[in-house]
């Protein structure tokens, strides 16, 4: 039978990293050569990763289209599913279903400043859009990364924010709650680190993700400097079963996130019945 | 089509005719319920009363299996593994027998989501195809029953491939379908006197009262999103206990598990309830509608603001909602909890917000 919507297709992890003690990053590659050539998506769309016995859920796919070698995830451990993706090794099977949702707007952000804010695993959805955007370095204009996390252990992606900080063509500001005695960074959260930088919201897109209480003080920040609705952009979190509007349960009014989201405008959100 | 007569002595015959082509789903007695089973031999079909459950089993079933997996250890290295899937198997064709005039409508609003959302759910696709629906016109409304409200009736039609008039000694059967005519094929014509008979009780069907105009629900509702005062206090007694929800024609959430055995099992999906807190109960913790009040909101607004917003369209000047009035909800609530009470304070508080 073809049209299964919940008939994952086969996938073998490649390669496993700890990003943090709780997280962990995943590359996989689907089984079938010709359907990973085939496999299209966009940055900020999602997929759900199966663990056969222990069930699926919904991960951003936080590798930019731009590096097709293999399909990144990151997972924190919080429940059952997690916790066992966090016992599959390289060569271990799941299952993926995707692309699935809606991305970032990358061609309306051509020739834009862009500010990244993350906070904690939020990074994953904001990596594949930056890497994609150096990637295409020339289409963007100024890209800053305002990334923070409880710890420097907390911090996902640490060679890679180092490798940023060096380029030279874009920005980068870490910054932890409470630091080591080698962290060199700034201390502080997110959203005072964003005041301080007082960066302009001339030509600007914001796009944030992480916890819901950093996400509520970004935006009364990016407020304050001058961002519009429409120029902060963000991803929602949600529990979601099937990936494709059907099961019901992370609606937002009439807007499934699964479909119509993950990825809302501020604009967008301020249009639906406040229930997230 | 030819008017058919389905005598009381010869139906469990015509439902044991139909169960050797078909799965026949009938309603049976079960202490003080009323619910669709398998048939089985020996089995006393009930039409004298709505069962209590609806019919949506024949379309969603209440465990479905998505997919089936199998792992295998590699021979030379028992570390590693492959796994293999497939598919469910076909569903069998199947005949419903007994449902009521708002059961086989919600066909129609289950198509919108299954069908016609997004992506088509060629599981239920399937289902939906090889299920006949065998009505039985409703004589008279319960004082639960709001068919009217949504563009319905006790006599109508609608989703139904035969429909059965309770007349004296049995059943008028008319065939709605082409498939509904298959089934009847052997049964008797309607005497003359039968059909009299029938005219006169259609012709008297009691009048089913004023229903509220349900176009401006939507936008009520919306006004009234922000109001907790007002869904607290109409959620007040509500025990989050889902029975409104399973009972429901139309309610059509689901879960998705896996039941492991070992090294093979299956992933199922099965009948899920936006009356529990765990429905949208977050790994991180958080829950977007934690509060009762939040959840009847929800059920609510799917069915009266949610649905025509994305799907609308008017039947006889009421906008399409995802209820079809069966009244369910309001029957088997053990805390009586009433919709359409709900709906009506919407309808005038929404009013001047």
């Amino acid at each position: 039978m073809t049209g299964n919507p919940y008939m994952p297709q086969l996938a073998t992890i490649v390669e496993t990293f700890d990003e943090t003690p709780d997280i962990k990053t995943f590359r996989v590659v689907l089984l079938d050569p010709e359907a990973m050539a085939k496999f299209t998506f966009l940055p900020g769309q999602v997929a759900q990763l199966s663990a056969f016995g222990s069930g699926e859920s919904t991960f951003v796919i936080n590798s930019p289209p731009t590096r097709m070698d293999s399909l990144q995830f990151t997972v924190m451990r919080v429940g059952e599913l997690t916790h066992r993706l966090h016992t599959l090794k390289a060569g271990d099977p799941v299952g993926l279903r995707g692309p699935l949702g809606n991305h970032f707007d990358v061609e309306g952000m051509k020739g834009r400043d862009i500010v990244f804010i993350g906070g904690g695993v939020g990074m994953a959805p904001l990596r594949t859009l930056l890497l994609y955007m150096l990637d295409n370095r020339a289409d963007y204009g100024d890209i800053t990364l305002i990334y923070g996390g409880r710890s420097p252990e907390h911090l996902c992606y640490k060679a890679e924010l180092a490798e940023w900080t060096a380029r030279g063509d874009m920005r980068v500001e870490l910054t932890v709650d409470n630091p080591d005695k080698d962290w060199k960074g700034r201390v502080g959260v997110v959203p005072t680190v964003l005041t301080e930088l007082g960066t302009s919201a001339k030509n600007a897109v914001a796009v944030t993700c992480g916890p819901p209480i950093m996400i509520r003080f970004t935006i009364q920040a990016l407020e304050k400097l001058g961002f519009t609705d429409e120029q902060i952009v963000t991803t929602l979190e949600r529990r979601m079963k099937c990936g494709v509007g059907l099961c019901g349960r992370c609606n937002i009014g009439d807007k499934f996130v699964c479909v119509d989201g993950p990825v809302f405008t501020q604009a967008q959100l301020r249009g639906l019945p406040q229930e997230f | 089509m030819v008017a058919r007569f389905l005598a009381d002595d010869a139906l469990t015959r015509q439902a044991e005719t139909w169960a050797r082509d078909y799965r026949l789903l009938a309603p049976v007695r079960e202490g003080q319920a009323v619910v669709y089973r398998t048939w089985a031999p020996d089995m006393r079909p009930f039409l004298g009363r709505p069962p209590t459950a609806s019919a949506k089993q024949a379309l969603l079933p209440q465990t479905e299996n998505l997919l089936t997996y199998t792992y295998r250890k590699e021979p030379t290295d028992l570390t590693r593994t492959e796994v293999f899937l497939a598919e469910p198997l076909p569903p069998e064709p199947t005949v419903v027998l007994g449902a009521r005039p708002c059961d086989a409508r919600a066909g129609k609003l289950l198509d919108r989501v299954f069908l016609e959302r997004g992506v088509k759910d060629e599981l239920y696709a399937r289902r939906r195809a090889a299920t006949l629906f065998v009505t039985v016109a409703c004589e008279s409304m319960e004082n639960t029953c709001f068919c009217h409200w949504t563009g319905g009736g006790p006599t109508s039609e609608e989703g139904s491939d035969v429909m059965l008039f309770p007349v004296s000694g049995g059943y008028v059967a008319r065939a709605i379908t082409e498939a509904g005519e298959k089934l009847l094929a052997a049964l008797p014509e309607a005497p003359a006197a039968t059909m009299e008979e029938l005219a006169g009780i259609l012709a008297h069907l009691p009048e089913p009262g004023p229903a509220p105009d349900l176009r401006q629900a939507p936008e009520r509702f919306l006004k009234l999103f922000d109001d907790m005062d007002f869904w607290t206090d109409e959620s007040a007694r509500c025990l989050s206990c889902g029975v409104c929800t399973y009972l429901c024609p139309t309610c059509s959430c689901f879960n998705i598990t896996d039941e492991d055995w070992g090294l093979k099992g299956k992933r199922v999906r099965t009948w899920d309830t936006c009356m529990s807190a765990l429905y949208t109960l977050e790994g991180s913790g958080h829950n977007p509608r934690s509060a009762r009040a939040q959840r009847l909101r929800n059920r609510v607004g799917h069915k009266f603001c949610y649905h025509p917003r994305e799907f609308p369209g008017e039947t006889g000047g009421q906008p399409e909602v995802s209820c079809t009035g069966c009244g369910r909800c309001i029957k088997s609530c053990p805390v009586s909890v009433d919709i359409r009470r709900i709906v009506r304070d919407i309808l005038e508080k929404g009013e001047g917000k």
